[in-house]
């Protein structure tokens, strides 16, 4: 029967194209960390998940599972300790060098996480419970470093990094100067008179229903405290997607296109959406790509993201 | 159908192709992935499963991948992949329509709202209940099936037809309200796309010995009503006058069909095609015996499925595709030719 015959011979020309387009790293050639080992004593810290990690010294090998913690681990000195890191984290650009142990919508690389021999995998909330499960079902440690919610919470994550990587002295330094500059920003916005009306456009693929940022979010804790009224503060979830009418209605003062960065969208898009032109923001020309990155990802970007976002509202307090 | 006369029932030659090609599914699922592992090693690696061999001076690391990765990724593709293709073909013999599925009264979409209920939710992760996602999918799998097949019933019969416009009513519902949750979350909607698209976020042995007894009780029940359903091909006015109990079949043949399929699905996602494109293709390579077309869809499913995982997991390395978007895209136009080479021959 010469079908099935066929039949064995698509499946075997399968198996050796599937076989050659195979690869990757042996363990021979993982990127070694060059740093010193900062402290050699235990450190013993409970996570996101109320598990209580144990590390016999600083890390040395740490895989990153999200672009927050990547920029965490940089911004402390830690970066040369990184040996994997989650396919978002792209800032700063020298992680781009890092392995990249995926985390797209598939799948993280299970088995490149194992080559790579890390002594410490920092998650976030990003990462399934399931999955942080079975990395340490597989004999791995995994920290899940918790969301933080207000500006305080990010100072405790940057503590907690510094403990688990031996980089207190920096995030000593690092939190002093971060809150240094979030006062700043504080003190200029004193006695502001009025907060605008902002509208963070995190989605506009549909220009009849954008998505923006519901309350309990970053972006509207960065808006409010940048002296700014977010539009979807007194709305339902996380993301909200609301509709032009409603947009038309409440006429927000600025419009900042969080989708200008990953979507491409520009100033002139928007102001060629049928209808859109009637808004006093894109009449007075107060529509602005915006860095969603620098609003979205609880690093230490988010004070970056705080000044930014406070020059917009207020330039008066800034000149 | 032209049965190829040249085969008996008991003839051991389609048994031997399809385990072969699952054999060889099996080895390069273990054997290749995104970390190289030198040849050498490897074959200890393996042989080691099978009779007690020292590793010590094996890395840690590669043992870890093999037998606690891999392997274990593997058996799960191949069960996953037997459930959907024995289910499958019995649910095309059950409804005699060459179209069904195994998702065809609600598992899928069941499945999907329980899952995306579970992570909506924000199950206290904290409980350790890192089997939530699976196990959500799995009684919201059943739950839907059952509320069809309640729907359906009419006095004491299930007429097919009602059970399929039931599944479908259902199923359309379920899914609405499963998008309904999505829009809703945040961080979750991203799991739950990756999880709706057949990517599984659980590994290690724990799934396997979790699904392992459904689909492996499911499928036996299942064989061991083909020769009920070869009978049903005439109808089930004369399988009951032939003396079979159709209704009792029937329900059998759902209830094992919704168990296997919701224990692939929960722990491997949703993929599709591999219960329309495997009953098919074993059927026109070896006739339309359902004694024989069960297990045969069996192990052909589970290599269909390591071979499509195996392109999702290298073919973007280190980024691992989820594996129902490859049984989609090789699927569909395998089957088409198929289809078309064999048209002369192809009578349902």
């Amino acid at each position: 029967m010469h079908r099935s015959g066929f039949f064995l011979t698509i499946l075997l020309a399968t198996v050796l194209l599937v076989a050659c387009t195979a690869g990757g790293q042996t363990l021979s050639s993982l990127p070694s960390p060059t740093s010193l080992p900062p402290t050699p004593q235990s450190i013993r810290l409970r996570d996101g998940l109320g598990t209580e990690i144990e590390l016999s010294g600083a890390a040395q090998r740490i895989v990153s599972l999200a672009p927050s913690n990547t920029e965490i681990l940089f911004a402390l000195g830690a970066g040369n300790q990184l040996v994997g890191r989650d396919s978002f984290s792209d800032y700063p650009s020298e992680a781009l060098q890092i392995q990249d142990v995926g985390g797209g919508f598939g799948n993280l690389d299970v088995e490149t996480i194992i080559a790579l021999q890390p002594d410490l995998i920092l998650a976030s909330p990003l990462t399934a419970a399931e999955q942080v499960q079975g990395l340490r079902d597989l004999g791995l440690t995994v920290f899940v470093l918790p969301n933080p919610l207000q500006f305080d919470d990010l100072y405790t994550n940057l503590m907690t990094v510094a403990s688990l990587t031996g980089r207190i002295q920096e995030a000593e330094t690092l939190i002093v100067q971060l809150k240094q500059r979030v006062q700043s920003v504080d003190e200029k916005l004193s006695g502001i008179a009025r907060r605008p009306l902002v509208f963070y456009e995190i989605d506009g693929t549909d220009p009849n229903a954008p998505w923006t940022a519901g309350p309990n979010t970053f972006i509207d804790m960065l808006i409010t405290r940048a002296g700014g009224l977010n539009f979807g503060h007194d709305l339902q979830g996380d993301w909200v997607q609301v509709s032009l009418e409603e947009i038309l209605r409440r006429d927000p003062e600025l419009i900042l296109l969080g989708d200008a960065i990953w979507g491409g969208v520009t100033v002139e898009a928007v102001m060629a959406r049928p209808g859109w032109g009637e808004l006093s923001a894109v009449k007075n020309q107060r529509v602005y790509p915006f860095d969603d990155n620098i609003v979205s990802r609880p690093g230490p970007r988010l004070v970056d993201g705080l000044e930014a976002l406070a020059k917009l509202f207020h330039p008066d307090r800034f000149q | 159908m032209k049965a190829p006369s040249t085969l008996s029932f008991w003839s051991a030659r389609p048994y031997l192709v399809s385990g072969l090609a699952l054999a060889l599914a099996l080895f390069f699922s273990v054997a290749v992935g995104a970390v190289w592992i030198p040849p050498q090693t490897m074959a200890r690696l393996l042989a080691a499963l099978a009779v007690p061999l020292d590793l010590s001076d094996v890395p840690p690391a590669y043992r870890t991948i093999v037998h606690n990765v891999r392997l274990p990724h593997a058996i799960l593709m191949a069960l996953s992949g037997a459930a959907l293709a024995s289910s499958g073909a019995a649910y095309q013999g059950l409804f005699r329509n060459p179209l069904a599925d195994p998702y065809l009264i609600g598992v899928a979409s069941g499945a999907g709202l329980g899952a995306v209920i579970a992570l909506a939710l924000r199950w206290p992760a904290t409980l350790s209940g890192w089997l939530v996602v699976p196990l959500a999918a799995f009684s919201g799998a059943l739950l839907t099936v059952l509320i069809v097949y309640r729907l359906a019933r009419v006095n004491q019969s299930l007429p097919t037809t009602t059970l399929i416009l039931a599944g479908v009513a259902v199923s359309s519902f379920a899914t609405a309200l499963t998008s309904f949750i999505m829009l809703r979350s945040r961080d979750e909607l991203h799991r739950a796309l990756a999880w709706l698209l057949g990517g599984s976020t659980v590994n290690g042995w724990t799934p396997v010995w979790a699904a392992f007894p459904y689909i492996v009780t499911g499928f036996l029940v299942l064989w061991s009503l083909g020769h009920v359903l070869n009978v049903l091909q005439f109808g089930e006015e004369q399988a009951h006058q032939l003396g079979i109990p159709v209704e009792r079949a029937k329900l059998l043949l759902i209830l094992a069909a919704s168990l296997t399929t919701a224990a692939a699905v929960s722990f491997s996602g949703l993929i599709g095609f591999i219960g329309l494109i495997v009953p098919h293709t074993m059927r026109l390579l070896w006739g339309p015996d359902y004694r024989r077309l069960l297990p045969l869809s069996a192990l052909g499913g589970a290599g269909a499925l390591l071979f499509a995982d195996l392109l999702a997991r290298v073919a973007l390395a280190p980024q691992v595709l989820p594996v129902g978007v490859v049984t989609a895209l090789a699927g569909a136009p395998f089957f088409l030719w198929l289809l078309r080479r064999a048209k002369s021959e192809f009578i349902w």
